[in-house]
């Protein structure tokens, strides 16, 4: 083993593939192609031959790196426990580093990960350039001289006005008397883009007799860095993210649990003791980080909340039926997090609504972070299936539990001139609660 | 490869359909069976029936040698590149072409994976009975290659029973179409012939399966044991009492330890030397008879706890655990190898001794999964394939194993092929007049001995001189017998 390769590899990881295929089936983009260099257990061989020196990392085992979505489906059936998310993650790290992409490659990512996403005032920014292109029809112009990625931008759900685009109070109190305090994970993008959620989080969670609070400073978890090869630039924002939120207590003392309402953030922000494994100084705080991390619908679920938050859902709700409703199991959900039932249980508390199953809802829907804007032939490809998917179930609302996804899919069902809304499961209780449901 | 040749098959299947940088080629050169590894000189894949035709007929005339391969699980290497050769896989003929319902039958391409077919017709109360391990990524393709088994294959016998017809693709390129709707065509029953030649006889790109009815009641039983004898017993004794099952598994405790730290835990007890996994299927009065039957004697044999499935859920929990224990055997070393040997079930205690005897002396570790009411065990020895020593090990326990179950009157492979694995002990089953009828059948049908070469039948079986295909050459050349 040479040094190069070893620092491109994750060898140890890779030795706990026995090779026994179970995983195939599941990858998304080894459905597309049919090819055994684009499955989990061919490029978990790829990166072993690489690591033993027999063959070399060249531009062939970039492109089938980069080909993965990280969607991680294969890990929810591998009886080895091969930690294929974290293997990607070392390795596509190490291709960024040594591989030197050209001078406007560099710039975008410096842009997009260092400058962009870790400053509320470069998002806030961005953003409205966006809604501006949007309402000036500037976008509808330009869409077609930036090819694909400008018809995905053309579909781009509207940018939500100026009014709605405002930070979480410091505080939410809870419903009634409060049972507890939760810190709130309010999000790069979400703030931006979803800030309706991200109310309708506080919303269910006063509901629940739980009361919200934020990290005012805080803007990124650093996922996106992470799967996108910069790990250096994720273990920052994860010391930033450990930092703000510790500072979050209770009156005893004890810092808060963490609420995330965004799958692919909750996920990454539970593994920071892997993240951070090497850090002597972070190491324990990011492990306990971790562990008082939840996912939404893992923190309302749990049964004294969602005893509270049914009584509420009574109290409040007509039960009249909703339209036909689906859920999507978000990929860092569901494979991520473990999480599959949590979600279905909360539907099944809000009276009225009839839950259709959604086939291969544990599939990837081809959004995975920014994958969607850096390949969208490919990421659209992947939505095909599940577009038809939808079309089969015969629902009219899509429930998704992360932003990535949700865009993904309002962006698909509008090029695809479908009728069907996509939610939030937050939207979806807290909608419940407040009546203004359908 | 001569660029005319590359620039023809390149024409038919199109850029997708064809793979043929050093470094994606790399991903091919084994399936389950990591031990065999060799460069395909190309790999295809091709859509459909004509497309693996027009292929076939280009390499036939360039006397290119081809491999078929389905999802690379098998694990005896069966899919294992030959030198110089072509691997075509059927990973995009992924298309069910009819379910009919009230003929339950379903014809399908060759790469659509063994469970879809389950999937496709489940609303019609119907499914595919045999259920390798391996059910979630294994394409029916390579299932009749191997004439694949699974645990349920006790009672619905193994892929030769369900399988009615094929469209083969010969090594010339012929389109050979058996497809029948219906059981016992007439003629010669070239489709049984097929039906695990492992890919020497041709490649079949649609196949029409027998579906069966979903049983009315299924109970699953999960019996503890202190020891693996205990468990083997209480199987000879169920199967004596005439007690029908459909699916009789015992795992033994590195199994079950291997099993419950993965994904497919299935709270089996760590703690237990062996469990013995039943499934009783029929109608409710059969299921219910049968558990009765079966109780008293599992009682006799010392079982420590008796479990029942309450519902589908657990069912199917304890199956998938079953199902993943091959892979979650990557917890104990990075390489698995499986056995596959079958022995008359009154012999499997002692087999299965042996086998332990034949692991400890050589000092490797071994665990035992097994299909008890077959009689085929799987002893796994786990190894690591770096150690070059510990591969020669591994392959003198496997060799041991082999022979003695020969001597007790078993045979080498129950459902998972001879290939590479298993070909020079076929010697110690056949005669080379045996070995040279063999050949005689697949000379019928691939005169040029092209499909898959250098598998199944033992080199030099015929005392013939017999040349390897030549490294990176066009041609590969065996001696006629």
């Amino acid at each position: 083993m040479t040094m190069d390769s070893e620092t491109l590899v994750d060898y140890a990881r890779s030795l706990d593939c026995i090779h026994c295929g179970l995983c195939l089936d599941t990858c998304p983009t080894y459905q597309l192609t049919g090819r055994e260099s684009s499955s989990p257990r061919g490029r978990i061989h790829l990166m072993r031959a690489v690591a033993e020196d027999r063959i070399e990392a060249n531009a062939d085992f970039a492109e089938e790196m980069d080909f993965c979505l990280v969607c991680r489906h294969c890990e929810s059936v591998c009886p080895a426990g091969v930690e294929f998310g974290a293997m990607m993650e070392f390795t596509r790290d190490a291709l960024a580093t040594r591989a030197r992409p050209g001078p406007l490659a560099r710039l975008a990512r410096w842009l997009g990960f260092r400058v962009v996403l870790p400053s509320r005032r470069w998002l806030r920014l961005t953003v409205t350039l966006l809604g501006l292109a949007q309402r000036t029809g500037a976008l509808r112009i330009a869409a077609p001289l930036l090819g694909l990625r400008g018809r995905m931008l053309a579909s781009f759900p509207r940018v939500p006005s100026r009014a709605e685009r405002t930070p979480l109070p410091a505080s939410t109190p809870a419903q009634g008397p409060a049972r507890e305090s939760a810190a709130v994970l309010e999000g790069c993008v979400m703030p931006e883009l979803y800030g309706r959620v991200n109310r309708a989080t506080v919303r269910s969670l006063a509901a629940a007799g739980v009361e919200s609070r934020c990290a005012p400073d805080h803007v990124c978890c650093g996922a996106l860095h992470a799967h996108n090869g910069d790990l250096a630039g994720a273990r920052t924002l994860a010391r930033g993210t450990i930092a703000a939120f510790d500072a979050l207590v209770d009156d005893s003392g004890a810092p808060l649990p963490i609420v995330v309402n965004s799958a692919g953030c909750g996920a990454h922000m539970k593994e920071y003791g892997r993240l951070l494994a090497d850090d002597p100084e972070w190491r324990e705080r990011a492990a306990a980080f971790g562990a008082r991390t939840r996912d939404f619908a893992e923190f309302l679920a749990e049964p004294e909340r969602r005893e509270r938050l049914t009584a509420a859902l009574r109290e409040a709700a007509d039960s009249a039926p909703t339209r036909p409703t689906t859920y999507d199991d978000p990929c860092h959900l569901c494979h991520g997090q473990g999480i599959r039932s949590e979600p279905r249980a909360l539907l099944d508390c809000i009276p009225g609504v009839e839950l259709l199953e959604l086939e291969d809802a544990e599939s990837c829907c081809g959004s995975a972070g920014i994958y969607s804007l850096l390949r969208p032939q490919d990421s659209q490809d992947v939505l095909d299936s599940k577009l038809a998917a939808l079309r089969a179930s015969g629902a009219e609302v899509l429930v998704t539990a992360n932003p990535g996804c949700q865009l993904q899919w309002e962006s698909g069902i509008r090029r695809a001139a479908m009728d069907v809304e996509v939610v939030h499961l937050a939207e979806v209780v807290a909608r419940a609660i407040d009546g203004s449901g359908d | 490869m001569d660029r005319r040749t590359l620039d023809r098959l390149a024409s038919i299947v199109g850029e997708a359909g064809i793979v043929a940088d050093r470094m994606r080629r790399l991903a091919y050169e084994s399936d389950g069976l990591t031990l065999e590894r060799e460069m395909p000189e190309l790999v295809l894949l091709p859509r459909d029936t004509d497309e693996t035709a027009r292929c076939m007929r280009v390499l036939h005339e360039a006397g290119i040698p081809v491999v078929p391969r389905g999802a690379g699980t098998g694990l005896s290497g069966g899919a294992t590149p030959v030198p110089g050769g072509v691997t075509i896989g059927t990973a995009r003929m992924r298309d069910v072409l009819e379910v009919n319902a009230s003929d339950r039958y379903a014809i399908v391409q060759a790469g659509v994976v063994n469970i879809a077919i389950s999937r496709a017709c489940a609303k019609h109360g119907l499914f595919y009975a045999p259920d390798p391990s391996s059910q979630k990524a294994c394409t029916i393709g390579g299932n009749v290659a191997e004439n694949a088994g699974g645990p349920h294959c006790f009672r619905y016998g193994s892929t030769t029973r369900h399988v009615l017809g094929l469209v083969i693709v010969t090594a010339e390129g012929e389109v050979l179409d058996l497809s029948h709707p219906v059981a016992d065509p007439d003629g010669y029953d070239l489709i049984g012939l097929f039906t695990g030649s492992e890919g020497m006889f041709g490649l079949a790109t649609e196949i029409t399966i027998q579906l069966t009815p979903m049983p009315a009641a299924t109970q699953t039983l999960l019996a503890i044991f202190p020891s693996l004898d205990a468990a083997c017993e209480s199987v000879t004794d169920i199967i004596a009492a005439r007690l029908e099952p459909s699916a009789i598994e015992i795992l033994d405790k590195l199994t079950i330890q291997a099993v419950e730290a993965s994904v497919f835990a299935a709270g089996y007890p760590t703690d237990a030397e062996a469990v013995l996994l039943l499934d009783i299927e029929g109608g409710e009065l059969e299921v219910e008879t049968t558990v009765k039957g079966i109780e008293p004697i599992l009682a006799r044999h010392g079982r420590l706890e008796l479990r029942s499935a309450r519902d589908a859920e657990e069912r199917e929990r304890l199956w998938a655990g079953r199902k993943g224990a091959f892979g979650a055997m990557g917890r104990i070393a990075p390489d698995l190898y499986v056995a596959d040997v079958v022995v008359p079930r009154t012999r499997l205690r002692e087999i299965v001794r042996l086998a332990t005897d034949e692991c400890t002396k050589r000092g490797l570790k071994m665990s035992n999964v097994f299909h008890a009411g077959d009689g085929n065990l799987h002893p796994n020895i786990s190894y690591d394939r770096r150690d070059p020593d510990e591969v020669e090990r591994v392959l003198a326990a496997g060799r041991a194993i082999m022979q003695a179950c020969v001597d007790v009157g078993g045979s080498l492979t129950g459902e998972h092929g001879v290939g590479l694995e298993k070909q020079e002990q076929m010697k110690l089953l056949f005669s080379p007049a045996d070995l040279a009828a063999m050949d005689l059948a697949r000379v019928a049908l691939d005169p040029d001995r092209r499909m898959n070469p250098g598998k199944m039948l033992p080199l030099r079986a015929c005392m013939e001189t017999r040349t390897r295909p030549i490294p990176g050459g066009m041609r590969a050349e065996e001696a006629r017998p």
